[in-house]
């Protein structure tokens, strides 16, 4: 059963192609890695899924429902951290987690906020106003609110940009807590985050999705010492 | 409701903003005090006129900061953040308008109040011209939102401050329109800053003889106009901003 299916997957910005004729099935409960240069179509293929941009041609499936069709009903069960951190900055932590419970209309909303509260220990800053948090804090912040909704599908676009390597590591032990109880589609420039939190990897390149596998998939198909260094044999073509 | 709660979080944003008060609030309350205490010979300046102005002079102000706020959400992630959740651009427009709304009723009153202190004469029509003022806002809070999703947090502040120098220069708060000549009063005319003084003061005096066809047809273009546009563009910015 899959949660994400994407058929021939197309996204066209004038005559620049972001993304070209992409098929990839995501499983339930699947962590999902999509590694790629910077310009690789990773942000616009994460855009399309979250229904935020409309695709130039192709198809997506989640959860058995049509993205052109079901737009609404698909952005019920989804969220997504971006890549730079989305807080409303004048709200204390608190409010930002009220205010996107009031947006997906959470009935429960008091125990679900609890919960995020003691899952991303926000328990020191939850009356700062969000503008005053380091961008560690605010990162953090920006994921919690990101599971208000209880979403089946979560999108993190580069969640550990710019965290220290301990907040990297407390993201990533929260993550891995999330593996197998909701699909998640991570995007990152670190191999090794990939290659640790990923049930499966994408490797893109200039709009292309050219393989999929396992981290040891990579690292046997391209002879290589490890996985960057595998990673960069595939996107280069073997030229570095 | 989405919209209600978005309201919410726009109006948190724009009374935490000091800036935001003080040009919203302070600064015409401060304007119609000061101006006061000049005893400025000219009909403009009593009391039951500039009050209205300072009304208007408010709104100009309103759509500076709807101007801001729009154009920081929008170039910020949290509008991604947003885009990928179920509101739709009915509840952003009504968001932004209602929280704004809020924002005019306080400045009404507190505009209000001062005069009443400083003199102005208690009347039953201050309950009309408080509620034809807000009506008035909303086309100041949609050209906020139009300057918000044509351009960045940084060009709000020009384009904001020259619909406060149009409002000051074209309404007709300072001087009379007749005084600088005939092509500067047609220009006075054809923009909608006089008729928006001419209806609130004359809600206010209960009396319209200043108030003229070309004023009300003027206003209602602009109006519409300009709500349809702040629609359009703001969806259309929407999209592309994410492209």
């Amino acid at each position: 059963m899959y949660s994400i299916e994407i058929k021939n997957l197309t996204k066209k910005f004038n005559d620049k192609v972001a993304v070209n004729e992409m098929n990839l099935q995501i499983k339930k409960g699947e962590l999902f890695a999509l590694l790629g240069t910077n310009g690789a179509g990773k942000t616009t293929t994460i855009k399309m899924l979250s229904g935020l941009i409309l695709p130039t041609s192709g198809e997506i499936i989640i959860e058995n429902m049509n993205m052109k069709k079901d737009v609404y009903k698909i952005k019920e069960i989804l969220n997504i951290s971006p890549q730079e951190t989305a807080v409303a900055p004048n709200l204390t932590v608190k409010e930002n987690l009220e205010f996107m419970a009031g947006v997906y209309q959470i009935k429960d909303k008091e125990n679900k906020i609890n919960e995020l509260i003691k899952l991303f220990k926000l328990n020191d800053v939850l009356n700062k106003k969000a503008k005053t948090l380091s961008g560690g804090w605010q990162r953090k912040v920006s994921i919690a609110i990101s599971l208000i909704n209880d979403p089946k599908i979560l999108f993190l676009d580069e969640p550990t940009l710019g965290l220290d390597v301990i907040a990297r590591k407390e993201l990533w032990k929260v993550i891995n807590e999330l593996k197998g109880k909701i699909t998640i589609i991570l995007t990152t420039h670190y191999m090794e985050e990939a290659e640790s939190l990923s049930d499966r990897i994408g490797i893109m390149n200039n709009g292309h999705l050219i393989d999929v596998g396992t981290s040891e998939y990579f690292i046997k198909k391209t002879k290589s010492k490890n996985f960057e260094d595998a990673f960069v044999s595939i996107v280069t073509g073997g030229e570095l | 409701m989405r919209m209600l709660n978005f309201a919410k979080r726009n109006f948190k944003e724009l009374i935490r903003d000091p800036l935001s008060l003080v040009f919203e609030i302070v600064l015409p309350i401060f304007l119609l005090f000061i101006f006061q205490q000049f005893n400025i010979p000219a009909e403009n300046f009593k009391l039951e006129n500039f009050t209205p102005s300072i009304i208007l002079f408010g709104f100009s102000f309103i759509t500076l900061f709807t101007a801001t706020l729009v154009a920081k959400d929008r170039t910020s992630s949290f509008l991604i953040r947003l885009g990928t959740s179920p509101m739709k651009s009915s509840d952003y427009i009504l968001g932004y308008i209602l929280s704004l709304l809020i924002v005019v009723l306080i400045q009404n009153i507190l505009f209000f109040l001062t005069a009443i202190i400083m003199g102005l004469k208690f009347s039953i029509s201050i309950i009309p011209t408080i509620l034809v003022s807000m009506v008035i806002s909303i086309f100041f809070i949609s050209l906020g939102i139009l300057i918000g999703s044509l351009v960045s947090e940084k060009g709000t502040g020009g384009l904001g401050s020259i619909i406060v120098q149009l409002v000051c220069f074209t309404s007709g708060m300072y001087f009379p329109k007749d005084s600088i000549g005939s092509i500067f009063a047609i220009i006075c005319k054809m923009l909608p800053f006089e008729a928006c003084l001419n209806i609130i003061q004359g809600t206010l005096h209960n009396n319209f003889t200043n108030l003229t066809l070309t004023h009300i047809i003027v206003f209602i273009i602009y109006f519409i106009v300009i709500i349809l546009l702040s629609i359009i563009l703001f969806k259309k910015r929407m999209i592309s901003d994410n492209k």
